[in-house]
This record gives structure tokens, C-alpha cells and sequence, in this order.
């Protein structure tokens, strides 16, 4: 997962050679590859909301004000660079109480161990890299059956 | 691995210790570093058993000086190298709620033979 300016992104580059061989076969195929990372992106932002609920914070988010729920990104559109499409994922670090503080922790304030899983860990976005190739290699075998 | 990551940024010169383990009525020292373990997955099976343990670490390292943070990350990186471990680029800045510190920090992985 890449990190842009002010938000983690997911992205299909190092799937490259599987969409273009999906695009080759069929030019409209780009919805099926949009449709792939907006479900990801989907489950990324349930499980991050999961993972900042109150009792997964500090101090059983006594001082939660909200404003990290509402820095989560939800029902954002993919975009496309040539051939790689990507997708907004995680915190707008833009906004006020996004969650930087929780996934890094502080000197006083040890990190959200659920974020840390989502966004240090390689295996959960190892498991959603492997969703999306699931849905890209069906999409490839649709095309290829019609075409 | 814990400890081995422990002496050798102490060998920096600065104290080393868990990321959140500062009391929230301590001062922060002038310039220090923490850690935290992300993962420690096992690698290399054979036998149904894990030949290696890859220990995961983020090294943080916060100053009031910003230009000791920005050049520590540098020797983190000589001297974890000179120990054996894989480091990972050469950092990135992370926030820090103290309004007198900066701060960076570095993904390192000690490789454990088991």
C-alpha cells in the first residue's frame, strides 16, 4: 500500500500485467477492475472504523471527540493513471484527529494495536492484494470466455 | 532481538524504550528513542517448522533538535546494518504531540535463527 500526500492509497500496480491483459481482451473491463478496489476499499474502511471504536482506544476513547470516525475515507472513486488504477484508503490526514497518532503511537501513547495490524502488518493488505487479484483473475477468465 | 535493538541504539548515545511506555506526567528527554514490534512471522519452513523469526520493529527517534533528527535515522541505519539487520529505506517523519519535539522513525527487521 503506497502512501500519497495526505491519505494511504491502494492500488493495482503490482497487478499491472494482469489488468492490462483484462483491458486488452476487453476495453470496458475497467469497471470490473474499479468494482474490485471499491469493495477493498470498502472492507479497509469497516475494519478501520471496527478498529478506532471506543473500547479499542485510549482510555476507552473517554476523549474521543469523533473527529477520527469522520476522517475515515468511505465511497471514494477510483482513479486511473494509465493502467494503474487507485483508490483512497485509511485517514485525509487533511483533517483534524485523523488517525496518524493512533497507527504511529507517541512517547506517551502506545499505538491502536488493531490499526498497527491493518496498516504496518504486511499480511492484512497481503490479504485484501489477494482479494483483489481473486476478483481481476475472474474478470480475465470472463473476458477471455467472451471473447 | 528486543534487547539486541535496545543496546544498539543506547550505543548511540540516547535511552531507547517501548513507544507509550513515557508516564503522562513525565517530561520527555531532550532526545530519545522507542520502538514497537509489528510482527515477528515466522519464515524459511521446513519440516512444518519455522527455520528463522523475522522480528518487525519500528524505530522511532524524537529531539528537540531538529537537525539531530534528521541525521539519527542515517547512523540507525550504519549501525543496525554493521549488526546484521535489514533496514528499510532511510525513514519517514512521524507526528508527535509535544510541541518542543520532532520526530522520525525507520522499519528494521533483526532476523532470529531458530
Amino acid at each position: 500500500m503506497a502512501k500519497a500526500k495526505n491519505t494511504f492509497t491502494l492500488d493495482t500496480a503490482p497487478l499491472e500485467g494482469l489488468v492490462q491483459k483484462i483491458l486488452d481482451l476487453d476495453g470496458d473491463a475497467r469497471e470490473a477492475v474499479e468494482s474490485a478496489l471499491e469493495q477493498a476499499a470498502e472492507t479497509i474502511s469497516d475494519d478501520t472504523l471496527d478498529a478506532i471504536a471506543p473500547g479499542n482506544l485510549p482510555a476507552q476513547g473517554r476523549y474521543s471527540t469523533g473527529a477520527t470516525e469522520a476522517s475515515v475515507l468511505r465511497d471514494q472513486k477510483v482513479r486511473w493513471t494509465g493502467t494503474n488504477a487507485w483508490i483512497p484508503v485509511g485517514f485525509d490526514f487533511t483533517m483534524p484527529g485523523a488517525g496518524g497518532y493512533l497507527i504511529t503511537g507517541t512517547p506517551k501513547m502506545a499505538p491502536v494495536a488493531q490499526l498497527r495490524k491493518m496498516y504496518k502488518q504486511k499480511r492484512y493488505m497481503a490479504d485484501i492484494q489477494k482479494d483483489i487479484t481473486d476478483v481481476l483473475e475472474d474478470a480475465l477468465i470472463r473476458a477471455m470466455e467472451e471473447g | 532481538m528486543r534487547d539486541e535493538l535496545i543496546e544498539i541504539l543506547e550505543g548511540l548515545g540516547y535511552t531507547a524504550q517501548l513507544q507509550g511506555s513515557l508516564a503522562k506526567d513525565e517530561p520527555c528527554p531532550a532526545a530519545f528513542f522507542t520502538f514497537w514490534n509489528d510482527d515477528t512471522p515466522g519464515a524459511a519452513f521446513y519440516d512444518d517448522d519455522a527455520r528463522r523469526f523475522e522480528h518487525e520493529f519500528t524505530v522511532y527517534f524524537y529531539a528537540t533538535d531538529p537537525v539531530l533528527v534528521a541525521e539519527m535515522m542515517s547512523r540507525v541505519r550504519q549501525a543496525l546494518r554493521a549488526a546484521g539487520w535489514i533496514v528499510q529505506g532511510k525513514g519517514y517523519d512521524v507526528p508527535v504531540d509535544q510541541p518542543t519535539h520532532t520526530g522520525r522513525a525507520i522499519d528494521v527487521i533483526g532476523i532470529e535463527k531458530n
